[in-house]
Order: structure tokens, then C-alpha cells, then sequence
């Protein structure tokens, strides 16, 4: 942890409220548009919450690769016109974290009292795009050495497994159980892009991407957008099962992976999470559900050790004994399908995990629904781990 | 992929100071689905080194067999050409990892 | 007195059996290799071209002269495969191997001869004392045409001489030199090109035999020497054969040839052919032995020394992996695997 941050007093409890949110279908959505996407996450968010568009503040929309694959930036100006007014209006990118980014600045500007109510947006349309041009784009979320050296994305996280693999003896089939669990999880979820289960047979005989890592080891490339409608808790009316964001703490580390003091470890996301739980006043163990940034199975591994659910080097048994699994673990992981049955529309990813928890505290998450869920946290990543963004959300 | 011959010229003492440098592999992947201007030499091997006496690096690694694959691997640090598919740009040479 | 201070080789790794290349087109293995003496060449990385294997060679002979490379005066750097038409390769691979900026330099081409041309602009000015030392590569990623018949011999490596006029520094002094040129369109490639062009049996007598017995005559005659008097003689080698055959021919015998066929194991790499014939024998001669040499180059001419190697040859034979030893580091590949290579699909 930084020694040069500044410690807010532990006093101050932050009381965010979410008054609306919405997540649009994720998968390959051929026939619907940049624009359509937003719209529809935007207007059933604000539905959701009984507000009208000209009582929103300002806009903050989550998205990574609309300049690269798009040639298109002024995201924020772009998509406000879907809201019909002109209110300010901002993109906030760090790769695959553009979601949880967006949602900590908004939360931001309601802390300091320059918006009331603010409308968070997380989107991303990648299927206009060749397999080629995604995989280069991605590759914008890690550094110029690891490009030149051709790692893709998958190819970092890789590296990654193969560190986790020879540190903690795990073996491909425990990452795999990673992805059998998501995929099952996906089949109670009428959003996921995948909604059909897999075994570890079948992930174990998939195509290779990067070695460990094969295709069901790997999220898709997906199309879609959530949003939410927060507000400070003085502006927000009464609202029946208000879900409250009570801890929103950013980190970052090195771009790079090989720069990092541990590769099998994110301490952006163990600097972050630490300092949530601390803001939010609970431990690991008071989670309840969880969405986590499964952008690989590895990542899921690490992730739970990093969060603390799991002792170090134990996250990828864990997972493969059920402990997170619905209606048998007790910390649930990845409730809607993860980003690997889900999908993973990469910057709507971090807002979508916040819609899920909010569901799933109000307990409308039908046939997903974790039990007497009141403490929910969600875990968003960019890149192979130089920026995370750790929400904690209660009802 | 990166062409800006400015980046190049800017990397060039950098790089000339790690040529013969040696290492050890730390870890590696293959990677079987390549970037657009790799797609000529997939599959191919990334291994992050850690260079002697000094930091730890990401790269290719060249003239390979199964058996170079593995922690602790001796390698050394040569000057190879970045393939791209632009005829007309111009050619990128970077460090890449060589077994010894 | 003017000669070669240090010299490094590079060959890479890879190598394509004849056979393969035989069987691909339906042609008898055995008669091929039979008649051009060669079983299997060289053949580059994906990644690997004419100024990486330069590099390669060059840091070779930069170790074994233990020299700052700062010190380096001239960089001249010959192919037939330089990476561009319009930008030096000589400033590349100065660069990368740290000469600084105060060098003269320029690219040669001259088919297989460019090396050996670089050596004689580079006696040219050590012998007038405008450097000290330069340095010299020949270096090729030779292409040929799937199917025609260079397909065979072309091959990559690199050779690199620093060359001195540093007497106690100095293991090969140069005696003499001299070259032999016409306008002889035996084997070209236009601009823009992918593959050379050659014209079959007119490469043999009026262009490579031609050229290496008329400058051979002449440089005996002004030496004053015979075949006798030298220990080794190296030869321009496109194949096993023709320079077994022009050694005769000259009036030297196979055992005085013997140790520069390096053809027989790597293939004809172009501009570092005779070079590495030539370090071949360094690697194993004796001080105070001559050295007989005659390069070839296409378009043609070729160019002629007489070296004499002296005690301080033996100190840096110690500092070097010898040429034949440095050609068994090889992984075979298979026919798709080096048009892969080469780039042809």
C-alpha cells in the first residue's frame, strides 16, 4: 500500500445509493448498433429508477476500444445524444476496467457535490471487428514490450498460469473448474451470451490459445452495455430494497507483468480490496456474492486469493470443491456467468457486475439468487492486472 | 504494429547495450493465436527472462526445441527482425531470446 | 604491412537436407548431391536477414579482437540480400554494434564478391594510414526459386574481418592483392525482384572459371609465387564441385583446399562464402603459412589475396568456436517448414 495516500478518517462512511440499473443482453449482437446498445441499457436503468433523463446530471460511460476498432472517441459526447440532453458528459478507459473506473469517478463527482445524479454507462460493440484486429486491439492494454515480444492477452495471462501452476502444483483441470463452474452458473442467467453448461472434458479438449490457457479457459469477445442510476444518499427518494455502494477503491501496479514483485499475485487488486473492506468496515469472509473479473480461468484463481476468500494458493481447489459455487459454496463467485459464460463486452464488463450484485441483494435474481445475499462485492481489472477497481455494495 | 521509424531510431542504444546479454527463463507460453503481423511465425514461444545482473524482460524466443521450453533455460539476448506485413514500412529489429 | 586483426562467423541454426528439396520435385537425391557435393544448407529464422546475421558475426570478431568497437574507422558490409534497396545496412549494423558516428562507410553489392571487395576499399585505406581499423562482413539470406536449380546451393551465414595496420595485432598480413573484372551477365536480379536469375551452364566457364583463373594467374605472377609455396588455398565455393575443380585447374591440390570447403556442409552463403573458407583455414593454420585466395562474384570479377599468418594467429584461435564446429549447432526442418522461412508462403 502507498505510503504517500492520504487515509480518510475511518469515520467517514460513504453512502452511495443505486437508484436504477440495467444490463442489455451480452453475445454477438449482429444487428444492433453502438448507439442502440446504449439507449437500451440507459432507458431501463432510468425505467428502473423512476427518473426522467432531464434529472440526470451528467454521464460517465466505461469503454476501451471504440478508438482503437471504431476510429471514434468523444464517447461521452456521442452517447448523451442517445439521452436526448445535453448535460456534461465523460469517457473513462483503463482497458478492461473502464467500467469500475467509470463508476469511481462518478461516485467522485457525487462526493463532492458537483453532480446530485449521475448515470454510469459501461459499453463495448466488438463483433464489427475481425478476430485479428480485436486480438491487436487488446493488446493495447498491456505495455510496448509486451506487444514487440507478440504477447497477446491470452499470451500474459499465460504466463501467468504457468507461474501459478509451478508455484502452488495446480494443474490445468483445477483452472478448468473455473470455467465449468461460470458455465453453469450462465445457465440460470437469460442475459449470458452462454447459457449451456461445459466439463472439464470439454475444456480440457478445446482448441489451445496460449499454453496453458485453451479456448474455454478464455472469455469471448462479446457485444453489450449496463448502466446504473446513482445518486448521493441526501438526493435519492425512497426506494423500496435501495442496494447501497459503500466502499469504491481504485489501484494500480506496473503495466507490465514481467515488472511485477509477484506473478501470481495482482496487488492492485489486494491494495484496493484491502482498503475497501476497511472503508466498508467488514472482512473477506462478510462477502456474500461476488462478481469477479474471470477474464481467463487463471484470473478467477488469483482473484479469490487476492480478495481473501481463499488462502493463498488455494484459489483454483477451492473453486473446484464448489466453495463458490451457487446454491453449495458460501463467498459466491460469479452468480451471472462471470465474463466467461456471461460475456465480457469489455468495458461494460465493470458496470454489469454492479448490476448483478444490486439484483442479487434486492433478490430478484431468479433462478441465480444467492440466498440471503446482503454484503456483495465486485472485482474489475484492466489489462493483466495494472488497474483494479474493487466496489463493496450492501442492502 | 508499431512503424514509426522515430521509435525506432529512439530505442536504437537500448537495445545495441542488450545484445549478447544471457538470462534465465522464469516462464513461458506458446502462443498459437497470434497478433495480425505475427501470423507468419505462429506458433512461437514468449518467455520472460530474468537478465543477469539486471531486470526481468518479455520476448520471443528463436531457433527453439521442446526441450528449451522449461525454468531456468540459459538463453541470450539477439537482435532479430519484427516481421509486419507493410512492404513499404519501415523494418523493425528487436531483442528476442535465443537458447544457448 | 596491413591484415586481418580478428574475424567472427554466424551461421544460423536451420537446416534444409537436399533430399528435401530432391524429393519435393521428384528428383534423384543421390545424383544431385553427387554432382554438387553438398547434402544439406543453411537456411535462416523466420526473423533472421543479411544485417542480423552481420550483427551476429560482427560481435564475434569484435570479442576475439577485444577491441572497443568505437575504434572501428570503416564499416563496409556487402550482400546480395541487403534488407533495402535505398538505406545503408552498414549504418545498422554499426549501429547496433556501437561504432559511434566517425566511420567510413557504404553498402556493397556485388554478388558473392561484395565481402571481398569491402576487404580491398578497407586495405586501400589502412595501407594509406586513413584508419587503423576497419571493419568488413559479407553476409547473405540468399533467395532462390522454388525449383530452379540454385534452389539447392543458396544459402545464409555471415563473415566478418576486422582488418589493422597494427603490426603486433596483426594474425594474417597481406601480401598482395588484386582483382579481375568484365561485364559478364552470368547470374543477375533485377530491382524489385523476389529471385535471381542465372543462366544455367554460362556460369561455369566463361563467367566463375573465367574470372578466378585469370585473376589466379595474375596474382601468382605478381607474387612471384607457386602453388607450391602455399599451405591453403580457398576458392569462391557456389557447390562442391567448381572450386574442386578450379584448385586443379590453378595447380593446387585437394589437400591444400580441403580445410575452406565449408560448401560441402552449409550450402553457397553468398557474400560470406569465400569468407568463411577463409576462416575456416584460420581456425586451424599455423603461423608463417601462406594463404591463397581468389573470390568470385557474379556480373563478375574476382578478387585476390595472399596472406601470411603469423604468431599471434595461434593466441586468438583459442578466443573462437571454429567454423566447422560452429555448423554442427543445427536443427533440421522440413521443405514447407524453410519456404516458411524464406517467406515464400
Amino acid at each position: 500500500m502507498s505510503k504517500f495516500r492520504v487515509i480518510l478518517s475511518e469515520v467517514e462512511c460513504m453512502n452511495i445509493s443505486i437508484l436504477g440499473a440495467s444490463t442489455t443482453k451480452f453475445g454477438e449482437l449482429w444487428s444492433v448498433s453502438p448507439r442502440t446498445l446504449a439507449k437500451e441499457a440507459m432507458t431501463n436503468a432510468l425505467n428502473a429508477s423512476g427518473l426522467k433523463a432531464s434529472q440526470i446530471d451528467a454521464l460517465f460511460v466505461g469503454n476501451m476500444l471504440s478508438g482503437i476498432l471504431g476510429n471514434q472517441t468523444n464517447l461521452g459526447s456521442l452517447l448523451v445524444e442517445e439521452l436526448g440532453i445535453q448535460i456534461p458528459a465523460f469517457r473513462i478507459e483503463g482497458a478492461c476496467a473502464s467500467g469500475g473506473l467509470a463508476l469511481h469517478n462518478a461516485i467522485n463527482s457525487l462526493k463532492a457535490h458537483q453532480y446530485r445524479v449521475v448515470l454510469v454507462l459501461g459499453i463495448e460493440k466488438m463483433t464489427d471487428h475481425s478476430q485479428d484486429e480485436i486480438t491487436n486491439a487488446l493488446m493495447a492494454a498491456g505495455s510496448d514490450e509486451e506487444r514487440m515480444a507478440g504477447a497477446t492477452f491470452p499470451g500474459v495471462y499465460a504466463l501467468m498460469a504457468q507461474a501459478y501452476m509451478q508455484k502452488y502444483k495446480a494443474r490445468e483441470e483445477d483452472l478448468a473448474t473455473v470455467s465449468v463452474k461460470n458455465h453453469y452458473h450462465g445457465t440460470f442467467n437469460p442475459k449470458a451470451q452462454f447459457q449451456f453448461p461445459v466439463t472439464i472434458a470439454d475444456v480440457m479438449k478445446s482448441s489451445k490459445i496460449a499454453d496453458p490457457l485453451k479456448l474455454l479457459d478464455c472469455s469471448p469477445i462479446s457485444d453489450g452495455a449496463a448502466a446504473v442510476v446513482i445518486a448521493n444518499e441526501e438526493n435519492s427518494k425512497k426506494v423500496r430494497k435501495k442496494v447501497y455502494i459503500v466502499a469504491s477503491e481504485v489501484a494500480t501496479d506496473t503495466l507490465s507483468l514481467h515488472d511485477r514483485k509477484s506473478l501470481v499475485s495482482l496487488s492492485a487488486v489486494v491494495e484496493a480490496a484491502s482498503n475497501a473492506y476497511k472503508k466498508a468496515g467488514i472482512k473477506p469472509k462478510d462477502i456474500d456474492v461476488a462478481e469477479i473479473h474471470d477474464c481467463f480461468s487463471i484470473s478467477e484463481a488469483i482473484a479469490v486469493e487476492d480478495l481473501g476468500f481463499s488462502e493463498i494458493g488455494l484459489g483454483a481447489k477451492d473453486i473446484g470443491r464448489g466453495k463458490r459455487t451457487l446454491f453449495k459454496g458460501d463467498i459466491i463467485c460469479n452468480p451471472s456467468g462471470g465474463l466467461k459464460a456471461c460475456g465480457h463486452p469489455v468495458g461494460a464488463t465493470g458496470i454489469k457486475q454492479i448490476v448483478e450484485i444490486t439484483e442479487q441483494l434486492q433478490g430478484e435474481a431468479g433462478k441465480r439468487q444467492v440466498e440471503k445475499a446482503k454484503i456483495g462485492l465486485t472485482h474489475n481489472v484492466g489489462g493483466s492486472g495494472a488497474v483494479a477497481a474493487i466496489h463493496i455494495l450492501r442492502i | 504494429m508499431i512503424t514509426s521509424p522515430v521509435k525506432l531510431w529512439r530505442r536504437q542504444k537500448s537495445v545495441s547495450s542488450l545484445i549478447g546479454k544471457r538470462g534465465k527463463i522464469l516462464l513461458w507460453t506458446i502462443i498459437r493465436v497470434p497478433a495480425k503481423s505475427f501470423v507468419g511465425e505462429a506458433p512461437y514461444p514468449v518467455v520472460i527472462v530474468k537478465v543477469k545482473n539486471g531486470e526481468n524482460m518479455i520476448g520471443q524466443l528463436v531457433d527453439w526445441q521442446k526441450e528449451d521450453l522449461r525454468v531456468g533455460r540459459e538463453v541470450v539476448c539477439v537482435l532479430r527482425r519484427l516481421s509486419t506485413e507493410e512492404k513499404e514500412a519501415i523494418i523493425y529489429y528487436n531483442i528476442k531470446f535465443k537458447p544457448l | 604491412m596491413s591484415g586481418i586483426v580478428a574475424y567472427g562467423t554466424y551461421i544460423p541454426k536451420y537446416r534444409l537436407r537436399l533430399s528435401e528439396i530432391a524429393q519435393m520435385w521428384g528428383k534423384d537425391s543421390l545424383e544431385i548431391e553427387a554432382g554438387l557435393k553438398i547434402s544439406e544448407k543453411a537456411v535462416p529464422g523466420f526473423d533472421e536477414d543479411a544485417v542480423t546475421m552481420g550483427i551476429e558475426a560482427g560481435k564475434k570478431a569484435i570479442g576475439m579482437a577485444e577491441i572497443d568497437p568505437s575504434r572501428l574507422q570503416s564499416v563496409y558490409f556487402g550482400s546480395e540480400s541487403h534488407p533495402y534497396a535505398v538505406k545503408p545496412s552498414s549504418t545498422t549494423v554499426a549501429q547496433y554494434l556501437s561504432v559511434g558516428n566517425n566511420y567510413f562507410t557504404a553498402d556493397l553489392e556485388f554478388a558473392c564478391k561484395a565481402g571481398s571487395a569491402g576487404m580491398q576499399v578497407t586495405f586501400g585505406l589502412l595501407n594509406s594510414r586513413s584508419i587503423k581499423y576497419g571493419l568488413v562482413i559479407g553476409s547473405d539470406a540468399a533467395q532462390s526459386k522454388p525449383h530452379d536449380a540454385l534452389e539447392y546451393t543458396a544459402a545464409s551465414s555471415a563473415c566478418a574481418y576486422i582488418l589493422g595496420n597494427s603490426k603486433n595485432e596483426i594474425i594474417a598480413s597481406i601480401l598482395e592483392m588484386s582483382s579481375f573484372s568484365s561485364d559478364t551477365p552470368d547470374f543477375w536480379r533485377r530491382d524489385g525482384a523476389k529471385y535471381p536469375s542465372h543462366f544455367g551452364r554460362f556460369t561455369g566457364e566463361p563467367a566463375y572459371f573465367t574470372h578466378i583463373i585469370q585473376e589466379g594467374k595474375d596474382l601468382l605472377a605478381k607474387s612471384k609465387l607457386k602453388p607450391s609455396d602455399f599451405a591453403f588455398c580457398v576458392f569462391h565455393m557456389p557447390n562442391g564441385k567448381f572450386p574442386r575443380v578450379v584448385a586443379k585447374k590453378l595447380g593446387f591440390s585437394y589437400e591444400q583446399l580441403a580445410a575452406s570447403l565449408i560448401v560441402d556442409k552449409i550450402g553457397n552463403p553468398y557474400s560470406a562464402s569465400s569468407l568463411m573458407g577463409l576462416a575456416s583455414v584460420l581456425d586451424i593454420a599455423k603461423p608463417k603459412q601462406k594463404i591463397f585466395f581468389v573470390s568470385y562474384g557474379s556480373g563478375a570479377g574476382s578478387d585476390g589475396f595472399i596472406f601470411e599468418t603469423t604468431e599471434e594467429l595461434a593466441k586468438l584461435q583459442k578466443k573462437t568456436i571454429p567454423v566447422l564446429k560452429q555448423i554442427e549447432d543445427k536443427i533440421y526442418i522440413s521443405y514447407p517448414e524453410y519456404l516458411r522461412h524464406t517467406h515464400a508462403i
